[in-house]
C-alpha cells in the first residue's frame, strides 16, 4: 500500500489575531506555523492504513508526503517525517504563487509519477478553508473519490469509506488508486482498519505524539524538492487576491422587552425577515 | 462529588515556548553544541520538534490528569491504586520515548543536552506533578544502576527501566533516619551465594507501590552486618518488589510489603509508602556493583541531579501558577482604573490594570524566569563540560566546579521560590485563588514538599556555606565571583541598564564579603555562627545569581530588539524581559547588601535563648 498524502502549513490559528492584512495580501511574518489540523489527521490515517496494530507495530506500506510552499515549510515535513511518513517531496513555491488550482496540478503531475494507491488529504485548510484542492485533483486525475471521510477500512484492491450525512452515515466503496479527504472524525480509536489491523485493535485517540525516536530519525529521512515548473508548467493562477480587510467589529447587542419587538427589529434593522 | 467532575480530565496547564526557545537558543546558544560531538545528533529542529511535541503531551495527555491526581492514590489490602488514568498516560510517555532523552545512547537513549532535557522536564513535571514523579525516579533508578552496577547489572535492570516495563525509587528515609542519613537502621546479610538478605522498614518512599508497572525496582540504602556505623557503612542494594528469573522476567513476590501511604498536604496522585523489607526474611537483594560500604557516595551522585530535578519540579509549577495568575488577570473585570477612582460610574476594567496586580504578575515573572535562567545556567554548565571531555581538563573542572557550587541555589531557591510564587498566585486570583476551581491552590500544596525532600532546604544552606563554598581551595567561588564581575565590567555603561548593574556590583561586593565573613568565623572556631547565617546566605547568594541572568538576558534581548518591528510579538517579548530584569534589580537586589549587614551583625539571640523561654506551655 502507497499512500500520497498532500500537507499544509498553515498560521496557528493561536496567534491568528497577529495576522496583519495589507491591502492584497495577508502579512505572515513572525507567526508561528503548524500543519493543517485535517492534514494531521489525514496523515494519522495513512499511517493507521499502513499499520498492523500489533505491539510493536510493522509497516505495511509507504507513506508519502507532498507540500507546496517555500524552504520553510521544510520544517512542516519533516515534523511529519518524525510522526512516521517515511519520504517526503516539496514543491518549491511562494505563498502569492499559489491558488487551489495550481496546488492541484501541481499535485497531479507527482501522483502520475508516485503512483500511490491512495491520495489521502485533509478536506480543507483551515486557513482560507476554499475546500476544493481535493476535488479539483481527483477530477484531473479522474480517480474515484469519497470527501469527508469518517471511517475508513482498507479492502482488497480499494477502500469502503463511510461518511456522516444530515440524516445518517454514507458508505461509499472506492476501487483504488482514489482520492479520499477526511473530517476529523478520522482519528477516533475505532475509525481506520488495514487488511492487517485486527477490527478488535483500538487506537489511541486523536494524532499520535511523533515518538522521540523518530524525531531523532527524522533528518536521515529522504525529502526531495521540485521546482514549481518541474510539476505546474504552463498553469495560469485562476484566483487573485485583490483586498484583504479584518472582519467588521461586533456592535453591542440589546436587550428586547418582548417578542413583538424582537419581530420588529429583525424586519426593520437586521432585515432578515 | 461535584468535585470530582469539576476536575474531570481538563487541562489547565501552560507554557511559554518563546521563552523557551529564547533561554534555550538567545541566553545559552544551544546552537554552538549541537550537531557536534556529543551532541551531534541533535540540531536547532530536532530540538524544536521535541519541545513541540512535548508540549502536545503535557497539553493532552498530562495536564488533564492534574487535577483528578490530587484525590490521592488507594491502598486496599495492601495493595496501591494510582489515580484513574496514570496507566493510560503511563503507557502513551513510554510509547513517545520522551523519557529517553537524557539516558546515554548505549542504553537506546538519546543523549540529549542538559539543558533541553531541563526544559522537557519543566513540561512534564509542570503539567502534572505527581504523575511525573513515578518515570522520574524511575530514571534515576536506572541511572544509578548504570553507574555504578556490577558485571550484567544494567544489561538485566536498566532496558526495563528505560521502556516502562518496570520503574524504580529511591530507599533511604527511615523512622529515625532523615536529614542524617548515617542513621539507618536497615540491615543487609550476605547469603552463600553472594545475594544479601534485607530487613528493614523505609518510609517516605516516593513510587513506593504502585499499578504502573508489573515490577518495582527499589534502591535501598542499607547497612551490611558489621560495617562501620554513619553514612561510612551503608551500601546501596538493588531490591526488586518482585523477584527477577534467569530470563529477566518478574516472578514471585521478594518479601516487600507496603505498609501504608501517607496522606499528604500535595502530590497526592504521587504515592508515597512505608515499605518493610523483609517482614518474613524473604527479601533478597544485590549489591549495586562489586564494592560494599560505598552507597552513600553512589547516592550522592545520583542526588547532585535529584536536587536540580527538585529545582526543575519548582520551576515548572511556578511557572504555571504564574501563567495561571496572568490569565485570570486579564479576564477579571473588578473595579475602576485607579486614574479615575472617584467616579462610580467608570467602567470596570480587567484588574491586571491595576498597579498591585500588575507589580505582583511582574514580580511571578521575574523570579519565574530568574530560575529558569539559574536552572538552564547550571545544566548549561554540565552540556559543557560534558562536551569538553578529555580535552582541557581545566576547563571541565570550571565548569563542573560552577554547576556544584550552583547546585545547592538551585535546589533550594528555586524550592522556595516556587512556593513564595504560588502564594502570590493565589493572592492575584482573590478569593477564587483559594478554591479548587482554579488550579493555584493544588500547585500551591503541591510546590511545598520541593524544599523538604531530596535534603532539605536547611542542608541544602550548609551544603552551600560548609562544602561548595571552599571546594577546590575556593577556586569554584572565585571563578564565579570573576564571571559576574566580569560582566558588570562589560554592562555597567549600558545605556538602559546602567542603574541596574550598579545594583548587581553592590551585590557582588555584598556577597564577596559575607563568604570572606564565613571563612574567619571557620578560621577562628566560630563554627555555631555558620548554621545560623547559612540560609539568609543561599537566599542573598541566589538573589545575586538570578539578577545576574536575568540582566544578561535582559541585555541580549535588548539587543535582538533593535532588529524587532514594534508590533511584533517578539518585540513585546524582548521589552517583557527587560522590565523583568530592572524589577529585579530594584526590588530584590538590594536585599543582598541588607543581608550581608545582618549576617555581619552576627546576632546570635537564636542560640542563646534557653529552650525554656520559647513559650511558657
Ligand atoms: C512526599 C514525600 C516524598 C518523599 N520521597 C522520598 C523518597 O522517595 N525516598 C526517600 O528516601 N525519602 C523520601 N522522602 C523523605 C525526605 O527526603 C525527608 O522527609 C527529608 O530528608 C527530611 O527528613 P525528615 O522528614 O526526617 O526531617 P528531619 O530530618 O527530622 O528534619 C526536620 C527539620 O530539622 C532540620 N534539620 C535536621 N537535621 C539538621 C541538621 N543536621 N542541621 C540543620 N538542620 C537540620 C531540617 O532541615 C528540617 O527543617 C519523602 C518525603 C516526603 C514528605
Amino acid at each position: 500500500m502507497k499512500i500520497l498524502v498532500p500537507l499544509k502549513r498553515v498560521a496557528d490559528p493561536d496567534n491568528a489575531n497577529k495576522v496583519k492584512p495589507t491591502a492584497d495580501k495577508v502579512d505572515t511574518s513572525g507567526l508561528e506555523w503548524k500543519i493543517n489540523p485535517f492534514d494531521e489527521y489525514a496523515l494519522e490515517s495513512a499511517l493507521r492504513l499502513t499499520e498492523d496494530g500489533k505491539a510493536p507495530k510493522k509497516r505495511l506500506g509507504e507513506v508519502i508526503v507532498v507540500t507546496v510552499g517555500p524552504k520553510e515549510t521544510e520544517t512542516t515535513l519533516r515534523s511529519a517525517l518524525a510522526t512516521g511518513a517515511d519520504r517526503a517531496i516539496r514543491v518549491d513555491a511562494e505563498d502569492d504563487a499559489l491558488d487551489g488550482r495550481m496546488v492541484a496540478k501541481a499535485l497531479q503531475s507527482i501522483v502520475e509519477a508516485e503512483k500511490p494507491d491512495i491520495v489521502l488529504m485533509g478536506k480543507q485548510a483551515v486557513d482560507g478553508d476554499t475546500n476544493q484542492v481535493g476535488q479539483i485533483l481527483a477530477e484531473r486525475l479522474d480517480y474515484p473519490m469519497a470527501t469527508f471521510a469518517a471511517t475508513i477500512q482498507e479492502e482488497d484492491g480499494g477502500v469502503l469509506v463511510s461518511r456522516e450525512v444530515d440524516g445518517g452515515v454514507c458508505w461509499l466503496r472506492l476501487k483504488n488508486p482514489c482520492v479520499v479527504t477526511v473530517d476529523l472524525r478520522i482519528v477516533a480509536p475505532e475509525s481506520v482498519y488495514s487488511l492487517k489491523t485486527d477490527k478488535s485493535f483500538k487506537h489511541n485517540d486523536g494524532v499520535r505524539f511523533a515518538a522521540l525516536p523518530a524525531i531523532m530519525k527524522a533528518k536521515k529521512k529522504p525529502l526531495d524538492v521540485k521546482t514549481l515548473g518541474d510539476v505546474a508548467a504552463g498553469t495560469e493562477l485562476t484566483a487573485k487576491y485583490s483586498k484583504f480587510e479584518p472582519p467588521p467589529q461586533r456592535a453591542a447587542g440589546v436587550k428586547v422587552a418582548d417578542v413583538a419587538e424582537l419581530v420588529q427589529k429583525l424586519a426593520t434593522e437586521a432585515k432578515v425577515i | 462529588m461535584c468535585w470530582v467532575v469539576a476536575h474531570a480530565n481538563i487541562n489547565r496547564y501552560k507554557a511559554d515556548l518563546r521563552e523557551t526557545r529564547f533561554v534555550l537558543f538567545e541566553q545559552f546558544r544551544a546552537g554552538e553544541l549541537l550537531g557536534k560531538p556529543p551532541f551531534e545528533n541533535w540540531g536547532v529542529d530536532e530540538v524544536n520538534m521535541v519541545l513541540d511535541e512535548v508540549y502536545r503531551y503535557a497539553t493532552e495527555v498530562s495536564g488533564p490528569l492534574n487535577g483528578i491526581s490530587d484525590e490521592g492514590c488507594r491502598i486496599v489490602d495492601g495493595t496501591v491504586t494510582t489515580p484513574p488514568g496514570f496507566k493510560e498516560a503511563w503507557k502513551k510517555l513510554y510509547e513517545s520515548g520522551f523519557k529517553s532523552l537524557s539516558i546515554e545512547p548505549e542504553f537506546g537513549g538519546q543523549g540529549a543536552l542538559a539543558t533541553v532535557t531541563a526544559m522537557v522536564t519543566e513540561m512534564t513535571s509542570g503539567s502534572c506533578t505527581a504523575f511525573d514523579m513515578y518515570p522520574g525516579l524511575t530514571i534515576g533508578a536506572a541511572e544509578l544502576i548504570a553507574s555504578f552496577g556490577g558485571p550484567g547489572q544494567a544489561e538485566r535492570y536498566c532496558p526495563k527501566m528505560h521502556d516502562g516495563t518496570w520503574s524504580g525509587t529511591m530507599c533511604i528515609t527511615e523512622p529515625h533516619a532523615g536529614s542524617d542519613v548515617g542513621d539507618s537502621k536497615t540491615t543487609a546479610k550476605q547469603n552463600d551465594d553472594g545475594t544479601y538478605s534485607i530487613k528493614g522498614t523505609k518510609i517516605f518512599i516516593s513510587g513506593g507501590d504502585h499499578d504502573l508497572t508489573e515490577n518495582i525496582v527499589h534502591m535501598v540504602l542499607a547497612r551490611i552486618e558489621g560495617a562501620p556505623i554513619g553514612t561510612k557503612g551503608l551500601s546501596l542494594f538493588i531490591v526488586p518488589k518482585r523477584r527477577i528469573d534467569e530470563e529477566g522476567n518478574s516472578g514471585d513476590s521478594n518479601d516487600v510489603t507496603t505498609l501504608g501511604i501517607e496522606h499528604k498536604m500535595g502530590i497526592n496522585g504521587s504515592a508515597t509508602a512505608q515499605l518493610s523489607f523483609g517482614e518474613n526474611d524473604g527479601c533478597i537483594g544485590e549489591l549495586c556493583g562489586t564494592e560494599p560500604h560505598r552507597g552513600m557516595r553512589q547516592m550522592f551522585q545520583m542526588m547532585n541531579f535529584a536536587r536540580i530535578g527538585v529545582g526543575i519540579q519548582g520551576l515548572a509549577i511556578a511557572s504555571a501558577a504564574y501563567l495561571s495568575a496572568v490569565e485570570y488577570a486579564k479576564e477579571r473585570k473588578q473595579g475602576a482604573s485607579v486614574t479615575n477612582w472617584k467616579d462610580p460610574a467608570a467602567p470596570r476594567v480587567p484588574i491586571i490594570q491595576h498597579p498591585n496586580v500588575r507589580r505582583m504578575l511582574l514580580d511571578m515573572k521575574a523570579r519565574v524566569e530568574g530560575i529558569r535562567a539559574l536552572i538552564v545556567k547550571g545544566a548549561w554548565h554540565r552540556d559543557h563540560a560534558v562536551a569538553i571531555g578529555d580535552s582541557d581538563e581545566k576547563l571541565r573542572q570550571y565548569h563542573e566546579g560552577q554547576l556544584e557550587l550552583m547546585t545547592p541555589l538551585i535546589k533550594a531557591y528555586s524550592s522556595d521560590q516556587a512556593f513564595s510564587i504560588c502564594e502570590t498566585a493565589i493572592q492575584v486570583h482573590g478569593g477564587v485563588g483559594y478554591t479548587a476551581d482554579f488550579p493555584v491552590e493544588q500547585y500551591c500544596r503541591d510546590s511545598k514538599i520541593f524544599s523538604i525532600y531530596e535534603g532539605t532546604n536547611g542542608i541544602q544552606a550548609l551544603d552551600l556555606v560548609g562544602r561548595k563554598l571552599g571546594q577546590a581551595g575556593g577556586a569554584n567561588m572565585q571563578a564565579f565571583l570573576g564571571d559576574v564581575q566580569k560582566f558588570i565590567d562589560e554592562t555597567k555603561d549600558h545605556a538602559d541598564l546602567g542603574p541596574a548593574v550598579a545594583k548587581l556590583a553592590a551585590a557582588h561586593a555584598a556577597v564577596a564579603s559575607t563568604a570572606m565573613t564565613f571563612l574567619t568565623w571557620f578560621q577562628e572556631g566560630k563554627m555555631d555562627r555558620v548554621p545560623l547565617a547559612a540560609n539568609r546566605f543561599l537566599d542573598m547568594m541566589s538573589e545575586f545569581t538570578v539578577g545576574w541572568l536575568l540582566l544578561d538576558g535582559a541585555k541580549i534581548s535588548i539587543e535582538k530588539q533593535k532588529s524587532v518591528d514594534k508590533k511584533d510579538a517578539d518585540w513585546a517579548f524582548y521589552e517583557g524581559k527587560k522590565h523583568a530584569a530592572c524589577f529585579f534589580a530594584s526590588h530584590v537586589l538590594p536585599n543582598v547588601p541588607s543581608s550581608a549587614s545582618v549576617i555581619a551583625d552576627a546576632n546570635s539571640s537564636a542560640l542563646e535563648i534557653p529552650e525554656a523561654a520559647f513559650t511558657t506551655v
